[in-house]
């Protein structure tokens, strides 16, 4: 029976590249990654130390016709490992590669995964926002109740959290465009 | 050619046209990531991420079109608007090319 560990780990949900450091960082350390689970427990299995490349990908073309979306990752040396939360994981040793390599080979095809994260993950986020949050904040500060403070204070924290992943998004969003543009 | 395709694919990036270049012979995606690393002596080599997304894209957008299915593995075909933004692409290229001749 192999070692394995799990450890407790929230990615939001523009921080795929944290995450793909995080599990190539491991895996140097000697801890293969065998799956995420929800709400974020990352399960690990004792290995021989390797450098090895993770890599997610949010394309949800590529869910609807995994067989092939797949095999192409195959074709090029990516192993499929599973699928998280829209996005999906792979993962290729750097033994097998010339020079480092990635899924995405220039900035075009970034900024269109962005697009796609934008459409898939965020959009929605901001129409939940606007619609559940919001309006509870405003009716929160006008009520008399006397937990009515509490809740308050629990809306602007989901509302700091969330404008947070917002504005961090639209800022790296913006940086990879402005580094296309040169 | 309507202006959505003019602004997307005119100019093109270096990989879409290398990508287009390629279907006009049935092909599927990997093999064309083979070709084009071939074209280029392994300068550009296609991510299976980027190839994907520029397959799907590609697709939506008329300039290629499904023909069918072999193991797993779908082979595309140029279509006309494909050949049509293809040969604006490569009149670009060749006035940049001559402007560069001249300019040496």
């Amino acid at each position: 029976m192999k070692e394995k560990k799990t450890e407790p780990r929230i990615f939001t949900i523009a921080d795929w590249e944290k995450e793909e450091r995080y599990l190539r960082k491991r895996h140097q350390e000697g801890w293969k990654f065998l799956k995420v689970s929800l709400p974020g427990f990352y399960h690990f299995e004792k290995c021989a130390p390797e450098d090895m490349v993770y890599q997610l990908d949010y394309n949800e073309e590529g869910l609807k016709h995994k067989d092939e979306y797949v095999q192409m990752f195959k074709d090029c040396g990516w192993e499929y490992l599973q699928d998280f939360g829209g996005y999906s994981y792979f993962r290729k040793p750097v033994s097998e590669m010339q020079g480092e390599e990635e899924i995405f080979c220039d900035d075009e095809s970034r900024l269109d995964m962005m697009r796609r994260v934008f459409a898939g993950r965020y959009l929605p986020i901001l129409v939940i926002l606007m619609l559940l949050i919001l309006p509870n904040l405003i009716a929160q500060f006008h009520s008399s109740d006397a937990d009515a403070p509490i809740l308050a204070a629990l809306f602007l924290i989901l509302l700091a959290i969330y404008a947070w992943a917002a504005v961090s998004f639209g800022y790296r969003y913006w940086k990879l465009k402005k580094r296309l543009e040169k | 050619m309507d202006a959505h395709i003019r602004k997307v694919y005119a100019p093109m990036t270096e990989t879409g046209f290398y990508i287009l270049l390629c279907f006009r012979e049935e092909s599927h995606g990997y093999n064309v990531i083979r070709k084009v690393k071939e074209l280029t002596d392994g300068e550009i080599r296609l991510g299976p991420g980027t190839m994907y997304g520029t397959l799907s894209k590609m697709e939506k957008d008329g300039l290629i079109r499904f023909v069918r299915e072999e193991e797993k593995r779908k082979i595309y075909c140029i279509t006309d608007l494909g050949r049509e933004v293809l040969d604006l692409e490569m009149k670009r290229i060749e006035r940049l090319y001559r402007n560069m001749m001249e300019a040496r």
